[in-house]
């Protein structure tokens, strides 16, 4: 058999940090647009 | 304050406290760990075959997503409703991190498995062709500030845009290439053995867990932005 565990071992890291890192922008986002909005309205 | 219709803002919802985000990431950890250390190693390929578990369930999320996306256009053009707009501008961009795991992932399985990182097939060409195309379409809808334009511009790209999907899925059957046939998702029964096959499945329905959630937060946070558009203009 083969010997390449570490093929597949960088694949499901290269997985898993895209998605966090995906997750991770959808929050900070999200934070940075509600406080824009939230500063906005105190401005009207 | 002013009178629009976003005076009942919903607050940052943290991540951590996102219960379908929670539960999609548990379930993708727990197909890790099943794939990993539960599912045999396919002695021809050795263990880069587990690849599989994450890159042909990536694959068809992105797939999914896509055609979300011209779904979601197709009745945008119809029903001119804003919802269906931020449906498919969210899907549209989970799809595209899906489709950035299948490019990661195909190639790292490529190179011990067929002795390169890459080839110029026609499946592996037109997965990145799609990935182009709604890389375009994210980057179309940042520069249009016309909302209404922007939604039917993107519509219009975004259903173009997934007719490659039914190519991409029967090139194999209609070109030469190094990529497998399909052993899941065709007419006979999948040819996988039972464990290697309830593997595959878990990591599906984890994968549309997880697409779904993030879908979700997406979705969120298009209605955040279009609230931040709707204060600027009051």
């Amino acid at each position: 058999m083969p010997t390449n565990a570490g093929y597949y071992h960088a694949a499901y890291l290269a997985a898993a940090a895209i998605y966090l890192v995906y997750a991770g922008t959808l929050l900070w986002r999200a934070r940075r647009v509600h406080a824009r909005v939230v500063a906005q309205r105190r401005t009207v | 304050m002013s009178a629009t219709n976003t005076e009942n803002l919903r607050p940052v919802i943290p991540a951590a406290s996102d219960p379908l985000l929670l539960a999609a990431s548990a379930a993708v950890a727990a197909v890790f760990v099943r794939a990993v250390r539960f599912t045999p190693v396919e002695l021809r390929q050795g263990p880069a075959q587990k690849i599989f578990y994450v890159h042909a369930p990536a694959a068809w999320v992105a797939f999914l997503a896509f055609s979300v996306v011209a779904l979601a256009g197709v009745l945008y053009l119809w029903l001119r409703d804003p919802r269906l707009d931020r449906i498919a501008e969210s899907s549209a961009e989970v799809g595209l991190v899906f489709n950035t795991v299948v490019l990661v992932t195909g190639p790292l399985w490529a190179k011990p498995v067929w002795g390169t990182w890459w080839t110029w097939d026609a499946r592996l060409t037109l997965t990145l062709f799609l990935w182009l195309i709604y890389l375009g379409y994210v980057v179309l809808r940042g520069a249009i500030d016309d909302r209404e334009m922007r939604a039917r511009y993107a519509s219009v790209l975004g259903v173009l845009g997934a007719l490659l999907i039914p190519f991409i899925h029967l090139s194999v059957y209609l070109f030469r290439t190094l990529h497998p046939q399909p052993i899941v998702l065709k007419p006979s029964a999948p040819s996988l053995p039972g464990e290697m096959l309830t593997t595959l499945l878990l990591s599906f329905l984890a994968f549309t867990l997880l697409y779904i959630a993030l879908v979700r937060s997406r979705y969120r946070l298009a209605t955040l932005y279009l609230a931040l558009e709707q204060e600027r203009r009051v």
